[in-house]
Protein backbone atom coordinates (compact mmCIF):
# COMPACT_ATOMS: atom_id res chain seq x y z
CA UNK A 1 0.00 0.00 0.00
CA UNK A 2 1.25 3.58 -0.73
CA UNK A 3 0.71 6.71 1.76
CA UNK A 4 -1.64 8.90 1.28
CA UNK A 5 -1.76 11.55 -1.59
CA UNK A 6 0.58 15.46 -1.41
CA UNK A 7 -1.56 18.24 -1.89
CA UNK A 8 0.41 20.31 -5.21
CA UNK A 9 -0.32 22.96 -7.47
CA UNK A 10 0.45 23.87 -10.90
CA UNK A 11 0.88 26.60 -13.07
CA UNK A 12 -1.83 27.33 -16.04
CA UNK A 13 -1.80 30.92 -17.76
CA UNK A 14 -4.47 32.26 -15.89
CA UNK A 15 -3.45 31.29 -11.82
CA UNK A 16 -2.48 28.61 -10.11
CA UNK A 17 -5.23 25.13 -9.28
CA UNK A 18 -4.47 22.74 -6.42
CA UNK A 19 -3.82 19.33 -7.67
CA UNK A 20 -3.84 15.86 -5.47
CA UNK A 21 -0.19 14.03 -6.47
CA UNK A 22 -0.60 9.83 -5.76
CA UNK A 23 2.44 7.64 -5.97
CA UNK A 24 6.07 8.11 -6.01
CA UNK A 25 8.19 9.20 -9.63
CA UNK A 26 6.96 11.28 -12.51
CA UNK A 27 3.07 10.95 -12.96
CA UNK A 28 1.94 8.55 -15.95
CA UNK A 29 -1.73 9.66 -15.26
CA UNK A 30 -4.14 12.58 -14.35
CA UNK A 31 -7.98 11.95 -14.04
CA UNK A 32 -10.39 14.76 -14.99
CA UNK A 33 -13.25 14.59 -12.75
CA UNK A 34 -17.07 15.42 -13.81
CA UNK A 35 -18.48 19.02 -13.28
CA UNK A 36 -20.96 19.70 -11.02
CA UNK A 37 -22.70 17.91 -8.89
CA UNK A 38 -21.35 14.49 -10.27
CA UNK A 39 -18.41 16.31 -9.20
CA UNK A 40 -19.10 15.51 -5.48
CA UNK A 41 -20.61 11.89 -6.31
CA UNK A 42 -17.40 10.82 -7.66
CA UNK A 43 -14.62 12.23 -6.17
CA UNK A 44 -14.01 9.57 -3.07
CA UNK A 45 -14.09 7.39 -5.95
CA UNK A 46 -11.42 8.90 -8.14
CA UNK A 47 -8.87 9.21 -5.21
CA UNK A 48 -9.70 5.21 -4.68
CA UNK A 49 -8.92 4.51 -8.18
CA UNK A 50 -5.59 7.32 -8.23
CA UNK A 51 -4.46 5.10 -5.27
CA UNK A 52 -5.19 1.83 -7.11
CA UNK A 53 -3.01 2.96 -9.71
CA UNK A 54 -0.28 4.08 -7.68
CA UNK A 55 -0.65 0.57 -5.56
CA UNK A 56 -0.02 -0.58 -9.47
CA UNK A 57 3.32 1.41 -10.08
CA UNK A 58 1.52 4.10 -11.30
CA UNK A 59 1.54 7.49 -10.12
CA UNK A 60 -1.53 10.01 -10.90
CA UNK A 61 -2.47 13.58 -10.42
CA UNK A 62 -5.94 14.89 -9.74
CA UNK A 63 -6.05 18.46 -10.45
CA UNK A 64 -8.69 21.21 -9.72
CA UNK A 65 -9.74 23.06 -12.90
CA UNK A 66 -10.45 26.75 -12.54
CA UNK A 67 -13.75 27.05 -10.90
CA UNK A 68 -14.03 23.12 -9.72
CA UNK A 69 -13.17 21.60 -6.45
CA UNK A 70 -10.82 23.91 -4.50
CA UNK A 71 -10.41 26.51 -7.09
CA UNK A 72 -10.82 30.17 -6.51
CA UNK A 73 -12.25 30.61 -9.11
CA UNK A 74 -16.58 31.14 -8.79
CA UNK A 75 -18.28 28.49 -10.16
CA UNK A 76 -20.43 31.09 -11.92
CA UNK A 77 -17.22 32.35 -13.55
CA UNK A 78 -16.12 28.94 -14.69
CA UNK A 79 -15.39 28.61 -18.77
CA UNK A 80 -15.11 25.88 -20.83
CA UNK A 81 -12.15 27.91 -22.79
CA UNK A 82 -9.84 28.34 -19.06
CA UNK A 83 -10.86 24.87 -18.19
CA UNK A 84 -8.97 23.63 -21.32
CA UNK A 85 -6.12 26.22 -21.09
CA UNK A 86 -5.62 24.63 -17.42
CA UNK A 87 -5.58 20.87 -18.95
CA UNK A 88 -3.50 22.11 -21.82
CA UNK A 89 -0.85 23.38 -19.31
CA UNK A 90 -1.13 20.27 -17.51
CA UNK A 91 -0.26 18.16 -19.87
CA UNK A 92 2.82 20.34 -21.25
CA UNK A 93 4.29 20.28 -17.96
CA UNK A 94 3.80 16.54 -18.01
CA UNK A 95 4.80 14.99 -21.34
CA UNK A 96 3.49 11.76 -22.07
CA UNK A 97 0.72 12.00 -19.87
CA UNK A 98 -2.37 9.94 -20.36
CA UNK A 99 -5.64 11.80 -19.55
CA UNK A 100 -7.93 9.68 -17.87
CA UNK A 101 -11.56 10.77 -17.11
CA UNK A 102 -15.00 9.69 -15.88
CA UNK A 103 -18.23 11.31 -17.51
CA UNK A 104 -18.36 15.35 -18.50
CA UNK A 105 -14.87 15.39 -17.89
CA UNK A 106 -13.97 13.94 -21.05
CA UNK A 107 -15.66 17.10 -22.07
CA UNK A 108 -12.52 19.05 -20.63
CA UNK A 109 -10.06 17.15 -22.94
CA UNK A 110 -10.42 19.96 -26.38
CA UNK A 111 -7.67 18.55 -28.38
CA UNK A 112 -5.00 18.27 -25.71
CA UNK A 113 -1.68 16.21 -26.91
CA UNK A 114 -2.09 13.65 -24.30
CA UNK A 115 0.01 10.23 -24.75
CA UNK A 116 -3.54 8.33 -24.91
CA UNK A 117 -7.39 8.73 -23.11
CA UNK A 118 -9.13 6.39 -21.01
CA UNK A 119 -12.68 7.19 -20.28
CA UNK A 120 -15.44 5.75 -17.71
CA UNK A 121 -18.54 6.38 -19.18
CA UNK A 122 -18.09 9.93 -20.91
CA UNK A 123 -20.82 12.15 -21.77
CA UNK A 124 -21.61 14.01 -24.85
CA UNK A 125 -22.14 17.90 -24.33
CA UNK A 126 -25.78 17.82 -25.58
CA UNK A 127 -26.60 14.85 -23.32
CA UNK A 128 -24.97 16.64 -20.11
CA UNK A 129 -26.73 20.01 -21.17
CA UNK A 130 -30.45 18.23 -21.12
CA UNK A 131 -29.01 16.53 -18.17
CA UNK A 132 -28.59 20.50 -16.04
CA UNK A 133 -31.59 21.15 -17.60
CA UNK A 134 -33.53 18.68 -15.77
CA UNK A 135 -31.27 19.13 -12.47
CA UNK A 136 -32.09 23.83 -12.65
CA UNK A 137 -33.89 24.82 -10.12
CA UNK A 138 -36.66 27.70 -10.35
CA UNK A 139 -34.48 29.92 -9.10
CA UNK A 140 -32.44 28.74 -11.87
CA UNK A 141 -29.57 27.53 -9.77
CA UNK A 142 -28.05 23.81 -10.37
CA UNK A 143 -27.48 22.17 -6.76
CA UNK A 144 -27.40 25.38 -5.69
CA UNK A 145 -24.40 26.86 -8.40
CA UNK A 146 -25.19 29.48 -10.96
CA UNK A 147 -23.41 28.69 -14.22
CA UNK A 148 -22.67 30.96 -16.61
CA UNK A 149 -24.71 30.89 -20.33
CA UNK A 150 -21.36 30.67 -22.29
CA UNK A 151 -20.09 27.67 -20.38
CA UNK A 152 -23.09 26.06 -20.54
CA UNK A 153 -23.53 26.33 -24.13
CA UNK A 154 -19.42 25.35 -24.69
CA UNK A 155 -20.36 22.41 -23.13
CA UNK A 156 -23.56 21.72 -24.83
CA UNK A 157 -21.29 21.71 -28.31
CA UNK A 158 -18.45 19.66 -26.71
CA UNK A 159 -17.43 15.93 -27.10
CA UNK A 160 -14.97 13.62 -25.99
CA UNK A 161 -12.08 12.99 -27.85
CA UNK A 162 -11.31 9.34 -29.08
CA UNK A 163 -10.39 7.05 -26.14
CA UNK A 164 -10.54 3.61 -24.61
CA UNK A 165 -14.35 3.43 -23.16
CA UNK A 166 -15.14 1.57 -20.14
CA UNK A 167 -19.22 1.77 -19.31
CA UNK A 168 -21.49 -0.04 -17.00
CA UNK A 169 -23.17 -3.04 -17.43
CA UNK A 170 -26.36 -1.34 -17.30
CA UNK A 171 -25.37 1.23 -19.68
CA UNK A 172 -26.38 0.07 -23.26
CA UNK A 173 -23.67 2.16 -25.23
CA UNK A 174 -20.97 1.21 -27.20
CA UNK A 175 -17.45 0.32 -25.62
CA UNK A 176 -14.51 -1.15 -25.16
CA UNK A 177 -14.84 -2.59 -21.97
CA UNK A 178 -18.00 -2.88 -19.64
CA UNK A 179 -17.59 -3.53 -16.41
CA UNK A 180 -20.29 -4.48 -13.70
CA UNK A 181 -21.24 -1.34 -11.32
CA UNK A 182 -23.70 1.07 -9.55
CA UNK A 183 -23.30 4.37 -11.55
CA UNK A 184 -21.90 6.36 -8.62
CA UNK A 185 -22.28 9.35 -10.41
CA UNK A 186 -25.68 9.27 -10.01
CA UNK A 187 -26.00 8.06 -6.73
CA UNK A 188 -27.96 10.72 -4.05
CA UNK A 189 -25.52 10.37 -1.96
CA UNK A 190 -21.75 10.28 -2.27
CA UNK A 191 -20.65 6.62 -2.48
CA UNK A 192 -17.37 4.31 -3.03
CA UNK A 193 -16.79 1.18 -4.90
CA UNK A 194 -13.06 -0.13 -3.90
CA UNK A 195 -14.03 -3.33 -6.16
CA UNK A 196 -14.96 -1.14 -9.20
CA UNK A 197 -11.83 1.14 -8.55
CA UNK A 198 -9.39 -1.75 -8.54
CA UNK A 199 -11.04 -3.63 -12.09
CA UNK A 200 -10.68 -0.06 -13.41
CA UNK A 201 -7.02 0.38 -12.34
CA UNK A 202 -6.06 -3.43 -14.03
CA UNK A 203 -7.92 -2.21 -17.02
CA UNK A 204 -6.21 1.54 -17.43
CA UNK A 205 -2.77 -0.69 -15.54
CA UNK A 206 -3.05 -3.27 -18.45
CA UNK A 207 -3.57 -0.67 -21.51
CA UNK A 208 -0.97 1.89 -20.66
CA UNK A 209 1.45 -1.18 -20.83
CA UNK A 210 -0.02 -2.44 -24.33
CA UNK A 211 -0.87 0.73 -25.99
CA UNK A 212 -0.45 3.89 -24.50
CA UNK A 213 2.88 3.80 -22.20
CA UNK B 1 -35.84 1.36 -33.88
CA UNK B 2 -38.38 0.71 -31.04
CA UNK B 3 -39.94 -2.87 -29.62
CA UNK B 4 -43.41 -2.69 -30.85
CA UNK B 5 -45.61 -4.31 -28.52
CA UNK B 6 -47.30 -6.89 -30.21
CA UNK B 7 -43.30 -7.89 -31.01
CA UNK B 8 -43.36 -8.39 -27.21
CA UNK B 9 -46.25 -10.56 -27.01
CA UNK B 10 -44.78 -12.79 -30.42
CA UNK B 11 -41.19 -12.99 -28.20
CA UNK B 12 -42.70 -13.91 -24.90
CA UNK B 13 -42.74 -17.14 -25.27
CA UNK B 14 -39.09 -17.80 -26.50
CA UNK B 15 -37.91 -15.51 -23.72
CA UNK B 16 -36.52 -18.46 -21.70
CA UNK B 17 -35.95 -21.20 -24.01
CA UNK B 18 -35.16 -24.33 -22.07
CA UNK B 19 -32.15 -24.74 -24.02
CA UNK B 20 -30.82 -21.63 -23.55
CA UNK B 21 -31.48 -20.19 -19.99
CA UNK B 22 -30.37 -16.62 -21.02
CA UNK B 23 -33.24 -14.34 -22.05
CA UNK B 24 -34.00 -13.99 -25.46
CA UNK B 25 -32.63 -10.94 -26.84
CA UNK B 26 -34.10 -9.41 -29.58
CA UNK B 27 -32.10 -6.40 -30.09
CA UNK B 28 -29.78 -6.00 -27.37
CA UNK B 29 -30.40 -2.45 -26.40
CA UNK B 30 -34.25 -2.73 -26.10
CA UNK B 31 -35.89 -4.67 -22.92
CA UNK B 32 -37.43 -7.57 -23.87
CA UNK B 33 -40.57 -6.96 -22.03
CA UNK B 34 -42.77 -5.30 -18.99
CA UNK B 35 -40.85 -8.04 -16.60
CA UNK B 36 -37.39 -6.65 -18.33
CA UNK B 37 -38.64 -2.95 -17.45
CA UNK B 38 -39.63 -3.98 -14.02
CA UNK B 39 -36.58 -5.27 -13.17
CA UNK B 40 -34.64 -2.15 -14.83
CA UNK B 41 -36.64 0.30 -12.69
CA UNK B 42 -35.59 -1.63 -9.69
CA UNK B 43 -32.15 -1.89 -10.25
CA UNK B 44 -32.13 1.93 -10.87
CA UNK B 45 -33.88 3.12 -7.85
CA UNK B 46 -31.35 0.78 -6.47
CA UNK B 47 -28.62 2.39 -7.52
CA UNK B 48 -29.54 5.86 -7.58
CA UNK B 49 -30.93 5.83 -4.13
CA UNK B 50 -28.36 3.53 -2.93
CA UNK B 51 -30.92 1.36 -1.24
CA UNK B 52 -30.26 -2.36 -0.43
CA UNK B 53 -31.23 -5.12 -3.26
CA UNK B 54 -33.20 -6.80 -0.59
CA UNK B 55 -35.71 -3.74 0.13
CA UNK B 56 -35.48 -2.76 -3.58
CA UNK B 57 -36.73 -6.55 -4.39
CA UNK B 58 -39.32 -6.19 -1.64
CA UNK B 59 -41.35 -3.16 -3.80
CA UNK B 60 -44.86 -3.86 -5.25
CA UNK B 61 -46.90 -2.17 -7.36
CA UNK B 62 -48.55 -0.39 -4.57
CA UNK B 63 -45.24 1.15 -2.53
CA UNK B 64 -45.49 4.18 -2.78
CA UNK B 65 -42.28 6.33 -3.81
CA UNK B 66 -42.34 10.19 -3.99
CA UNK B 67 -42.85 11.56 -0.71
CA UNK B 68 -42.87 8.26 1.22
CA UNK B 69 -38.97 7.11 0.07
CA UNK B 70 -36.96 10.25 2.12
CA UNK B 71 -33.81 9.65 -0.63
CA UNK B 72 -36.22 10.62 -3.66
CA UNK B 73 -35.82 14.33 -3.74
CA UNK B 74 -35.77 16.28 -6.47
CA UNK B 75 -32.58 16.02 -7.31
CA UNK B 76 -32.93 12.47 -7.45
CA UNK B 77 -35.87 12.42 -9.55
CA UNK B 78 -34.11 13.94 -12.34
CA UNK B 79 -31.10 11.45 -11.94
CA UNK B 80 -33.81 8.82 -11.72
CA UNK B 81 -35.64 9.67 -15.04
CA UNK B 82 -32.24 10.11 -17.02
CA UNK B 83 -31.08 7.16 -15.61
CA UNK B 84 -34.00 5.19 -16.99
CA UNK B 85 -33.59 6.69 -20.41
CA UNK B 86 -30.11 5.59 -20.71
CA UNK B 87 -30.95 2.08 -20.19
CA UNK B 88 -34.01 1.71 -21.45
CA UNK B 89 -33.31 4.06 -24.53
CA UNK B 90 -36.23 6.25 -24.49
CA UNK B 91 -37.19 9.76 -23.66
CA UNK B 92 -38.54 11.13 -21.04
CA UNK B 93 -40.42 14.80 -21.90
CA UNK B 94 -40.58 17.16 -19.06
CA UNK B 95 -44.41 17.62 -19.45
CA UNK B 96 -44.82 13.63 -18.89
CA UNK B 97 -42.92 13.74 -15.84
CA UNK B 98 -46.23 14.64 -12.93
CA UNK B 99 -46.69 13.37 -9.66
CA UNK B 100 -48.94 10.00 -10.55
CA UNK B 101 -46.12 8.93 -12.64
CA UNK B 102 -43.96 8.61 -9.17
CA UNK B 103 -46.51 7.87 -6.82
CA UNK B 104 -45.84 4.04 -6.72
CA UNK B 105 -43.33 1.67 -7.65
CA UNK B 106 -46.70 0.26 -10.22
CA UNK B 107 -46.98 3.61 -11.99
CA UNK B 108 -43.44 4.49 -12.42
CA UNK B 109 -43.05 0.76 -14.18
CA UNK B 110 -46.48 1.47 -16.00
CA UNK B 111 -45.31 4.36 -16.94
CA UNK B 112 -41.60 3.08 -17.96
CA UNK B 113 -42.72 0.31 -20.08
CA UNK B 114 -45.16 2.36 -22.25
CA UNK B 115 -42.25 4.64 -23.30
CA UNK B 116 -40.48 1.52 -23.61
CA UNK B 117 -42.34 -1.02 -25.67
CA UNK B 118 -44.66 1.52 -27.82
Amino acid sequence: MTGGPCIDHYDWPGGRETLLRFGSGPPRVFLSLPLFEEYNRTRAFGVTLLRALADRGIGGLLPDWPGTGDSIVPTRDATLAAMRAAYGALVAAHPGIVGLSIRSGALIDGDAPVAGRWQLSPIWGNDLARELDRQTSADGTIGGNSLSRSLLDALTAAQPGAARIVRLDSDPRPADLTVAGSPLWRRAEPGNDPDLAARLADDIATWIDRCAG
Amino acid sequence: MRLHSADVAEFTPALYGAHLMQPFRAVDLLPEGKNQVEQTVRATLADILGIAADRAAAFTDTTPLFGALPELDSMAVASVLTELEDRLAILIEDDEVDGDMLETFGSLVAFAARKALV
